[in-house]
């Protein structure tokens, strides 16, 4: 990169590489710690998902899932209507996650790697957008999406959220294809790659980390949202998993709100998310880059 | 570079058009079907018709018109926002739609309802609980009418009042003052205790102050809607609720109605044993001698006792007991009541099945399930079928005298801003209620009466 | 980026390439924003209550509700407090969030994992979900955080979290930054790896001063995300609307704790004024427009040059 800065790296004396250090152990359980009190309210939902509501409900909490059964999944799971609203939000957010990466990385090179007229004010546009407030556009996204036809339906849903989260990736991914080096695609056609070839085994690696962390950006932006499907998804057999979920509180509360129940629902709502997760995880944080650069 | 600029530049052409045809090919099916009867949509609002009264309304309306029934639930959170959207839209609108009793003056005042005053008669006149059917009236017509009520009572822990040495009270000052020596008492002596436990944003709870010292919360004057929250009797109420949030109530300023039955309950002896044998005592969540709360809140209270494996709720007569709020006449308080009503959308392309499903809704064989199911009918003359056990019977007196909130075209507005929650917690945190009223009456007014 | 090739900003003559590249984005932008924001700066200018959503004329009143607006001592109360609110959220975020990417490199690759997993999680919990989680923790009668102040001989028996404005902002601040630094570490993580090893690993080793090492070498390097998501993270928490909703929903008093987008939720939704809440969702464009504008210069200078 900056050649001035790698020299006055280079020239620095050469330690050891893996000395152990005092503060390496510290990090260590900084980092543990952390990793734990992020994890808390994950943890305490599962396991108040697995325990009885009389439980759930006296003064002395129980902090492990003694005694604890799954009926509560049963009962969330009863009325079936979990399964369409699973299957309405798989579609709506893996629609939105494939439109927006595309789009936006389309974008995204047209911005980083061309100069051309209007592209400041495509820059500027885009940053406006996310400066909109979205709390006071609902009924016009309603009228919006009743003139076309497309309330109650998976891809009206969809283009709504591909929009509210395009400029977001668009600017996510300007980053990183601005952070390749143009200079490495070049040094690889010196190599004797073509100049496709280049882009793809170069750049396109060094980008996976950037496409990875917008997509897992945009899939929980649709898989979370609530307010605008509230609005165009009113019918009950096209909720997405949130509305079903506020839908279970809300059904609950009008009873005793059954706790136990609320958090199995709950955990029923992030558990796709959370495979997700366990799945891209990998790819966010494995060496693809560090190999990239070396190969 | 060149060749894979164009392949990407292509691909992002095709799947912008493919994303514009894709949105325009959609169509929008109607719902009339020619042949038979109207297919029509009905919103209830929450979960509170049961399954087995959804069922008999669907296969009703098809045995009468041929037509299909369709029924969706609406989160009573989010009923505002879909009326607000769906309504005037005749493309989408719902045909029938439950809504919060509170609710109905603010829709009827913009015409979201079809003009019902012809059926008026035919599903039940007079006999139809009259407060409901004014929160659906305007200029004399018809366009909500009731569709069930539930009042709210009190419940008691007999074994702690005995011990205070405080018999049932009879009156209201009588209440006041009970509630707070059972405070002051804390016979089993209890962290945090509650001769009468009710949270400071509880409005639909504190409101039967009010209106049990002859005081409203708003009137129509000229036309226009005007606070009176400053009105004597509505503050010597509001004094009486003040002096219980200080002295006898220890919820705190910012609970709602939610879940009161939680402190009534008693389980500081309750044990419970675990799978592998080891025993838990389960620390005190008995925190109050008295609660106010909707009829089917009896299911939540009671000894804890396992069902099929589970810990649960078992009423017991020893321990716990009901009654309806005294008014100081000696008659029951005029309460809050609570319930919603049902309507026609103005939009709708089908009013001649709307009207017919009204007709099932208000026969008698519906009235008599609703009791049934201990929602109170919103024909009076099916009040017996609510049964004659002591939660009957608490439902029926306290209903008697019921009250709603103000039919004025803003209430909702009131309700949805939260004005009352905020209201009544300055009350509770011991805030001069004269000050208070005034500054409520001036703030809230205009939004009675809205553009 | 200084390192873009003169070649590439040198170009010869139109060309029509980035135009069909940002057709897809420009195309579902106009498709679902336009309208929407069009009606919103139309409505703004209107009397729109629920009679005219239900169809009676509205009447053009010019700039009479951005006049009611300005003149409501209120609105400024929630500015100043949506401003505090966004400052402490977004450099809290952005500084633990940095600093755990950080954190991510120099422990073990086990650690680093435990770590990933536990942000990844609490990234993972829908926002009703996680908030569900949270109140429930903060409940003043079964909540964990009270009983356990509790065991540790602290008065927190029955603690009302939420009847305080200042406690009810400790406990947004505290779900707002737990939900965001996930977003935040990963980002700046990822921009990290694009680091060559070379440079992070003598970056690493050059142990002479570590926050020398993190100004001069890390900051300029990560840069570019950094910025983009300190600015997103000024842009969200300025009108951050579901949490304090949700909260609001759960007992805190709605008047002495409403930020921007609360405020425009009540004025629309809450008080059906729908002209009222749409000069104010302008009004809040234009202040978050004002807020960010040096972040956007300096980018748009970064991008310049």
């Amino acid at each position: 990169m900056n050649a001035s800065l790698t020299r006055s790296a280079v020239s620095a004396p050469p330690p050891t590489v893996r000395r152990w250090r005092p503060g390496r152990l510290l990090a260590n359980l900084i980092a543990v710690l952390v990793a734990l009190i992020w994890a808390f309210p994950v943890y305490w939902m599962i396991n108040s998902s697995l325990l009885p509501n009389a439980v759930l409900v006296s003064t002395r909490p129980r902090l492990g899932p003694w005694g604890g059964s799954f009926d509560n999944y049963a009962a969330a799971l009863a009325s079936g209507s979990f399964f369409t609203s699973l299957k309405t939000s798989l579609i709506v957010t893996l629609t939105a996650v494939v439109a927006c990466l595309l789009f936006a990385f389309c974008a995204a090179l047209a911005i980083s790697r061309y100069r051309f007229r209007g592209r400041t004010s495509f820059i500027l546009a885009v940053l406006f957008i996310q400066m909109l407030p979205a709390e006071g556009l609902f009924i016009a996204q309603y009228k919006l999406m009743a003139n076309l036809g497309l309330l109650n339906q998976a891809v009206g849903l969809a283009v709504l959220y591909t929009a509210a989260v395009v400029p977001f990736t668009v600017w996510m991914l300007r980053g990183f294809v601005a952070g390749v080096p143009a200079d490495l695609e070049e040094a690889a056609m010196v190599d004797g790659c073509s100049r496709s070839g280049a882009f793809f085994r170069i750049t396109f690696p060094l980008l996976a980390p950037g496409l990875v962390a917008s997509g897992v950006y945009a899939f929980l932006q649709a898989w979370n949202e609530f307010t605008i499907a509230l609005v165009i998804m009113q019918k009950e057999d096209a909720r997405t998993l949130p509305l079903w979920l506020r839908g279970f509180i809300q059904a609950s509360a009008t009873r005793e709100t059954d706790w136990g129940q609320v958090m199995a629902a709950s955990t029923l709502v992030a558990l796709p998310v959370i495979v997700f997760f366990l799945i891209v995880q990998g790819r966010l944080t494995s060496g693809l880059v560090a190999g990239a650069v070396k190969g | 570079m060149k060749r894979i600029q164009r392949a990407v530049a292509l691909a992002a052409l095709a799947t912008a058009t493919a994303l514009t045809l894709s949105a325009c090919s959609s169509d929008n099916p109607n719902p009339s079907d020619s042949t038979g009867g109207q297919n029509i949509t009905l919103w209830l609002a929450g979960g509170d018709t049961p399954d087995s009264l959804r069922d008999w309304l669907k296969a009703e309306y098809n045995s009468r018109t041929g037509g299909t029934l369709t029924i969706e639930e609406q989160a009573w959170g989010d009923l505002v926002t879909k009326l607000t959207t769906s309504l005037p839209d005749a493309n989408n609108t719902p045909d029938v739609v439950e809504l919060g009793n509170t609710q109905s003056p603010t829709f009827t005042n913009v015409g979201a309802f079809s003009d019902i005053s012809d059926l008026y008669n035919e599903l039940g006149g007079a006999n139809l609980l009259q407060s409901f059917v004014a929160a659906g009236l305007v200029d004399g017509k018809n366009y909500t009418l009731p569709y069930y009520f539930g009042s709210r009572y009190m419940f008691y822990r007999k074994d702690v009042y005995a011990a205070a040495g405080i018999a049932l009270p009879a009156t209201l000052d009588e209440f006041n003052q009970s509630v707070v020596r059972l405070t002051q008492d804390n016979p089993n002596g209890i962290a945090d205790f509650s001769g009468f436990f009710i949270g400071g944003q509880d409005w639909r709870n504190g409101i039967s102050w009010i209106f049990a010292n002859g005081g409203d919360l708003a009137k129509q004057e000229n036309g226009e809607w005007v606070m009176t929250l400053s009105d004597p009797n509505t503050i010597k109420g509001l004094r009486q609720l003040q002096e219980i949030y200080q002295n006898a109530s220890k919820a705190p300023s910012t609970a709602k109605d939610e879940s009161p039955w939680l402190y009534i309950n008693d389980s500081d002896s309750a044990v419970e044993k675990a799978a592998d044998g080891s025993e838990t005592t389960l620390t005190t969540s008995l925190a109050a001698a008295t609660i106010m709360a909707p009829g089917w809140a009896h299911w939540s209270i009671g000894d804890l006792v396992t069902v099929d494996g589970k810990p649960g709720r078992q009423w017991n007569d020893d321990v716990f007991g009901v009654f309806a709020l005294p008014g100081n006449d000696g008659q029951p308080a005029p309460v809050f009541a609570g319930g919603s009503n049902i309507g026609i959308s103005a939009a709708s392309r089908n009013q001649e099945g709307a009207r017919e499903l009204l007709r099932i809704i208000f026969s008698a064989d519906y009235q008599r399930m609703l009791g049934e199911q201990g929602l109170g009918p919103a024909n009076s003359q099916y009040v017996s079928s609510l049964g004659s056990d002591q939660f009957a019977q608490a439902l029926i007196a306290s209903a008697a005298n019921s009250k709603l909130t103000p039919a004025a075209p803003g209430w909702a507005t009131i309700e949805g801003g939260l004005h009352m929650e905020t209201f009544f917690s300055r009350i509770a945190q011991g805030e001069d209620v004269v000050a208070l009223a005034a500054e409520y009456d001036t703030l809230l007014t205009p939004l009675l009466n809205p553009l | 980026m200084a390192q873009t090739s003169p070649r590439r900003t040198a170009r010869r003559r139109p060309n029509w390439a980035p135009y069909a590249l940002l057709t897809p984005a420009v195309a579902i932008l106009l498709a679902a924003l336009a309208y929407p924001v069009g009606w919103q700066l139309y409505t703004s200018t209107l009397k729109f209550g629920l009679a005219q959503q239900f169809g009676q004329a509205a009447d053009f009143i010019g700039l009479s509700n951005y006049a009611e607006l300005l003149s409501d001592p209120q609105i400024w109360a929630v500015v100043g407090r949506s401003l505090l609110f966004c400052l402490i959220n977004a450099t809290g975020t952005v500084t633990i969030g940095v600093a755990l990417a950080l954190l991510m490199q120099v422990v073990a690759k086990a650690v680093r994992i435990a770590l990933q997993v536990g942000l990844l999680l609490a990234w993972a919990m829908p926002v009703v979900t996680a908030m569900t989680v949270w109140v429930w923790l903060f409940n003043w009668h079964f909540g964990l955080v009270n009983w356990f102040l509790t065991k540790l001989g602290l008065p927190f028996t029955n603690h009302n979290w939420l009847e305080q404005p200042s406690s009810f902002y400790a406990v947004a601040t505290i779900i707002v930054v737990w939900m965001s630094v996930p977003f935040v570490a990963f980002s700046v993580y990822a921009g990290l790896t694009q680091v060559s090893t070379e440079v992070m690993e003598a970056a690493q080793l050059d142990g002479a001063s570590g926050h020398r090492r993190f100004t001069q070498i890390v900051l300029p390097l990560i840069r570019p995300v950094l910025m983009i998501v300190l600015l997103l993270q000024i842009i969200w928490d300025l009108r951050v609307f579901t949490q304090i909703r949700l909260l609001q929903d759960a007992g805190a008093p709605a008047s002495s704790t409403d930020l921007l987008g609360t405020y425009i939720y009540r004025l629309g939704v809450g008080s059906s004024n729908f002209g009222l809440a749409a000069a104010m969702s302008v009004f809040v464009l234009i202040l978050t427009v004002l807020l960010s504008a040096p972040y956007v210069r300096s980018l748009m200078k970064e991008d310049k040059a």
